[in-house]
């Protein structure tokens, strides 16, 4: 059994103080009132922290090629990926793509209105001359003659009669009110009509082959209304094709 | 006063070199390196000393693999390390154990290791070489915790989960690893 300095006096020991033990382990260093026996203690954990040797940083090239190969190579690539995909994106693609999105736009747009007959006499002629769509005033016969076809039926049978029996007033220019709620009478609900341009066969009027041009690109308009009793009525009107 | 010279020397500073390194700036990832190989290396040394090297390069090679997932900070970022390391260490001992064939005492003498007297070294020089025997002489736990709090800078929280033990056993571990390092360095004759 060796002799150790502090075994005569284990109560009250400094090596048996665990305050000071725990300053060690935490890198406090040694406390002041711990005795002469820890100071060892103290300089081996001093020691074993202490600079590094030339041999502890031989390895930094193996773990630097390794860094390289698997963080710092992927890295460039994902930034040259961001810098193709956000920079020339942001710089040249968004310019053309926003361009085209607002052409589309605005032609879908211009095309739908021209087709609901809702442009200027003018442009609705040109509309109408370029893209087929509806001849200025065609709507408005349609919807005339689909009202009538409703009023017969002693019911709305369109939204222009629905709103005209019941506001009582005039019916919308264009007819393009969208009623939701029913009309108040009793009865099976009202149809919906539903207007299709319908492109007819071409019948070339007798003893005249070619027709005239305007035979071609002036469609006429017939409007179909399907009910609940699925009838059919064509109110339509045929420019040019008798 | 002991003054730390390896661990917790990024303090603040920590996040931003994390990060770098993440992003892939080699410089950063340098420091970080030279700030934790040589702590590494000493506690691959009590731990493992026949594969301390290799265990330590195997280490890095796992933590650059799994460097841009790490999230933490300086502590969390020293208990991965030595936790993978420590891991490294398990890992080859399994395999060395698996390999061996012949029990050691058929082994030639020659062959077998031979161990430098560490209370004599320490009397001679206490320094890092030194120390690093000295805590070679203490049982396992008691030496993994001294190093893991010293070196790793790493509190008895975190030591207990990285060990898989008790906050309170490694408080105990602890303490009874400087009592027995107290008792090497008696033995030896250096009362200072």
């Amino acid at each position: 059994m060796p002799s150790l300095p502090w075994t005569a006096h284990q109560d009250g020991s400094p090596v048996d103080d665990d305050t000071f033990l725990e300053s060690l382990l935490a890198g406090n260093g040694l406390q002041a009132g711990a005795g002469a026996e820890l100071r060892p203690v103290a300089d081996a954990l001093a020691a074993l922290g202490a600079h590094p040797a030339g041999d502890e940083l031989t390895g930094l090239a193996a773990a630097r090629d390794e860094f390289r190969r698997r963080v710092a190579e992927p890295a460039r690539v994902r930034q040259s990926h961001r810098w193709r995909s956000v920079g020339l994106v942001s710089r040249l693609g968004i310019r053309v793509a926003s361009a085209a999105a607002v052409a589309v736009m605005g032609f879908g747009g211009a095309a739908a209105v021209a087709y609901a007959g809702a442009l200027p006499s003018s442009w609705q002629q040109f509309a109408h001359r370029t893209i087929g769509a509806p001849a200025h005033g065609a709507s408005h016969e349609a919807r005339a003659a689909t009202g009538a076809a409703g009023s017969a039926a002693h019911r709305p049978r369109s939204r222009h009669t629905a709103h005209q029996a019941r506001s009582g007033g005039p019916p919308a220019r264009h007819g393009f009110q969208y009623h939701t709620r029913p009309p108040h009478h009793a009865g099976p609900p009202p149809a919906r009509p539903f207007v299709h341009l319908v492109r007819p066969p071409i019948v070339p009027p007798a003893g005249r082959w070619p027709p005239p041009l305007r035979n071609i690109i002036h469609w006429p308009v017939r409007t179909e209304q399907i009910g609940p009793d699925a009838s059919v009525s064509n109110a339509g009107s045929m420019r040019g094709v008798s | 006063m002991l003054v730390r010279i390896l661990g917790a020397v990024f303090g603040e500073e920590f996040p931003a070199v994390l990060a770098a390194a993440q992003e892939g700036s080699e410089a950063a990832f340098t420091r970080l390196w030279l700030d934790a190989n040589p702590a590494l290396l000493r506690y691959l040394r009590v731990i493992a000393p026949e594969s301390a090297e290799d265990a330590a390069a195997e280490t890095w090679l796992q933590v650059v693999r799994g460097l841009r997932r790490f999230r933490g900070d300086e502590a969390a970022w020293r208990a991965w390390l030595f936790t993978t390391a420590r891991r490294r260490v398990i890992d080859a001992s399994r395999r060395r154990s698996r390999r061996r064939e012949e029990p050691l005492h058929d082994a030639p003498a020659e062959a077998l290791p031979v161990a430098a007297d560490a209370a004599d070294e320490a009397m001679e020089r206490l320094g890092t070489q030194s120390a690093i025997a000295l805590l070679g002489e203490l049982p396992r736990l008691q030496a993994e915790v001294v190093l893991l709090r010293v070196l790793a800078g790493l509190d008895t929280n975190a030591v207990a989960r990285l060990l898989g033990r008790s906050p309170g056993a490694v408080r105990i571990a602890g303490h009874r690893g400087l009592r027995r390092l107290a008792e090497i360095l008696a033995r030896a004759g250096v009362t200072l």
